[in-house]
């Protein structure tokens, strides 16, 4: 192990020798099953084939082994693998955001780990270490994230502490720690019916793949016919029968839901080393990933309509480098911190933003959008109503297909929820805009990672003299889209938009923050 | 119900000009919009025209009908490709303040945009066989956004889209993500 990684020498690294079993024991997973259907036909072309495969599989493992090699030369980290045709990637090291780990049960046996590099740009990992001995990754994010603090100070655009810091590397502050209680918080605060349905859509897909179908007849058979039978009685057992059901139903739900959390997040870790956001969690699979805090493009606090009962929120924070990997990913790569306590979220906002100026969620600072927005909102629902229940009428002329109707006054408390949750804060430093109803997100965007600000007016908008103010930044991947505001009065959307771009203007996107607005943040030259 | 809070919306250190001093878009351009609505429409139109033929050349007796349509439609887009182009053209200005293009748009839906300029990744100039006809050019600003990651000026003449590129560069510096 080399003792000085900060020098301009020459950072090598090789994969765990364990990477040729796990190799192996992937490819085994595709190869057995297919087993049989070799073996079906002439046995020895089925053995020879099926040997030739195995020959390849060793070899292609054995191969990746022993010529995969990583280093770090001048500012880029370059791996390289292949022995006929060589294949190598230089990832500049300014690009990589983060360093994302994980550990699957047989990992965790000997202690080895998947790396997986990721950058600003592009879809997926740019570069995938699997697998790597635990100090070996621990070496390896030193000697890449230290080289590159070194590149940024050399180049005079950190400031002048980061040299220091670099120096000592402290153990990593625990910022807060989830414990059993809060997992199955976090399980009993998710959205019962839709863990239930996905739960119901599991055992589905799993009957439909390994149930044969017979039985998968009776079944459904027996359901109908128990259901049909239960219905037939009075209806004061029915309605029983169906509260009942229901709360099975929800009961269901909730300890499936708890059983996800812990599974998901048990021992969630997240702590603070250096300028790195670090998360730790999982119960079979750990996962492990840092994530540099100035490189957090958008936080978002999500309070759902459960969690916001109870005092509860959620932080999810997107990356210039986030992007979805698949549809539903289960990592839970998307959380910041899966749960915390509404209070807790004041000392985290200034531990995730050193500079942080803004307001919280519940200060007094936030401004309103116009009052008007009561009205469209109640009106653009009513319109909705009267149309389903005048298209519901002239199907069935009858007075009960109006019952759309009965809607009304919750359409008018929704746009006055709506209205009461939408709203802004504007510091020298900070925008954070939230809304909502029944739950609530709000979005904290650092001034100066906004990429650009919008303006917008619908001919509805202009006879109101409103507008909608977007605020847009890099890779809102998770946080569901930036800030949007709508119903803001015309001129005073314009000049948040105009305050919001000439301070971004100000600031330097990517370095220290802090620095740079002390340097010429705040005189803004006409 | 609802308590009372709009506080007076004031900025201390922010100057914040009205909305004026917008450089309008080079005046070929409604021109050049003209030609290529004519274009869209008159390829829409030659593939509606098919079936309208196929009818009468089928029964001539039932054409009265579809050709009127026909006729109405194309009557339509020529109004269309005259009427909107010059309004178009009247919405559309940017303006360079301090160290913020602002751009605005939209004849219906009207759009401002705001883009620091130290953001900015690079810039295209985009000219194709139509601008290159009117001496036009368009634009194309790239920021690391996600909603409006770029955003485009067009109708530009050509002398002017390059000096406002370089202009554009020169304010924004070199800030990458």
């Amino acid at each position: 192990m080399r003792s000085e990684p900060l020098a301009a020498s020459i950072f090598e690294g090789r994969l765990h020798p364990l990477t040729i079993a796990f190799g192996l024991l992937k490819a085994a997973r595709g190869i057995i099953p297919a087993i049989p259907l070799l073996l079906l036909g002439n046995k020895i072309y089925g053995f020879v084939l099926l040997a030739a495969i195995v020959a390849s599989t060793v070899a292609t493992a054995l191969a990746r082994y022993f010529s995969f090699t990583y280093r770090i030369e001048g500012n880029e980290l370059i791996t390289q693998h292949g022995i006929l045709e060589r294949k190598q990637r230089s990832i500049p090291l300014e690009r990589i955001q983060e360093i994302r780990i994980e550990q699957g049960v047989l990992h965790r046996v000997f202690d080895v780990v998947d790396a997986k590099i990721e950058t600003g740009g592009g879809e997926g990992a740019e570069a995938s270490l699997s697998v790597l001995s635990r100090s070996e990754v621990e070496r390896l994010r030193q000697a890449v994230f230290e080289r590159a603090a070194k590149i940024g100070a050399d180049a005079g655009l950190t400031d002048q502490t980061a040299g220091k810091q670099v120096a000592a590397t402290p153990e990593p502050i625990v910022i807060q720690r989830l414990g059993l209680r809060d997992l199955i918080l976090i399980g009993l605060t998710t959205n019962h019916l839709i863990s239930a349905l996905a739960l119901a859509g599991a055992i589905w897909n799993f009957a439909q793949e390994h149930a044969p179908e017979s039985l998968r007849r009776r079944a459904g058979n027996l359901l109908y016919r128990e259901s049909s039978r239960l219905f037939a009685q009075d209806t004061a057992s029915t309605i029983a029968l169906v509260i009942l059901g229901a709360l099975v139903v929800i009961l269901i739900g909730a300890f499936f839901s708890t059983a996800v959390a812990i599974i998901r997040f048990y021992g969630f870790t997240l702590s603070l080393a250096n300028e790195d956001l670090r998360r730790r969690y999982g119960l079979f699979t750990r996962r492990s990933s840092s994530l540099p805090r100035r490189r957090i493009q958008v936080l978002k606090i999500e309070e759902k309509l459960f969690r916001r009962m109870f005092g509860l929120a959620t932080l999810r924070a997107d990356t210039s480098g986030s992007h979805r990997e698949h549809r539903d990913d289960n990592s839970g790569r998307d959380v910041l911190l899966p749960i915390t306590r509404r209070g807790a979220l004041g000392p985290l906002f200034t531990t995730i933003f050193p500079d942080f100026d803004a307001v919280g969620t519940e200060a007094a600072e936030w401004r309103r959008v116009s009052r008007l927005a009561i009205r469209r909102g109640a009106i653009k629902g009513a319109i909705v109503c009267a149309l389903a229940a005048a298209i519901l009428f002239a199907a069935s002329q009858r007075t009960a297909a109006l019952w759309p109707l009965a809607l009304l006054p919750l359409i008018y408390f929704i746009s006055v929820a709506n209205y009461r949750n939408m709203g802004y804060a504007l510091s020298e430093r900070y925008f954070c805009a939230r809304r909502g109803w029944a739950g609530r997100s709000t979005h904290i965007v650092p001034i100066n990672k906004i990429q650009a600000v919008e303006v917008s007016q619908s001919p509805f908008d202009r006879r109101l003299g409103l507008a909608t103010l977007i605020v847009d930044t890099a890779g809102q991947a998770y946080t569901g889209g930036g800030p949007q505001i709508s119903n803001l009065p015309l001129d005073e959307a314009r000049a948040v938009a105009g305050a919001l771009a000439h301070r971004a203007s100000a600031t330097r996107y990517v370095e220290n923050r802090r620095l740079k607005i002390e340097d010429r943040g705040l005189k803004i030259e006409n | 119900m609802i308590e009372e809070e709009i506080k007076p919306f004031e900025l201390a250190d922010e100057q914040w000009r009205p909305a004026t001093g917008f450089q309008p878009l080079d005046s070929r351009v409604v021109s050049l919009w003209r030609v290529s609505y004519l274009i869209g429409f008159g390829v829409l139109l030659a593939v509606l025209l098919i079936p309208v033929v196929a009818v009468g050349v089928a029964e001539p007796r039932a054409l009265l009908w579809p050709a009127f349509a026909w006729l109405a439609l194309a009557g339509a887009s020529v109004w269309f490709c005259l009427w909107y182009p010059p309004r178009l053209y009247r919405s559309w200005g940017y303006r360079i303040d301090a160290k913020v293009l602002e751009t605005r748009s939209g004849m219906v839906f009207q759009r401002t945009r705001l883009l620091p300029l130290s953001r900015l990744q690079h810039v295209d100039i985009e000219q194709g066989p139509l601008e290159r006809m009117f001496g036009l050019a368009a634009l194309i600003l790239h920021t690391a956004g996600t909603h409006s990651a770029n955003i485009r000026i067009p109708g530009l003449e050509a002398a002017e889209a390059t000096r406002l590129r370089d202009q554009l560069i020169e304010i924004g510096g070199d800030d990458a993500v």
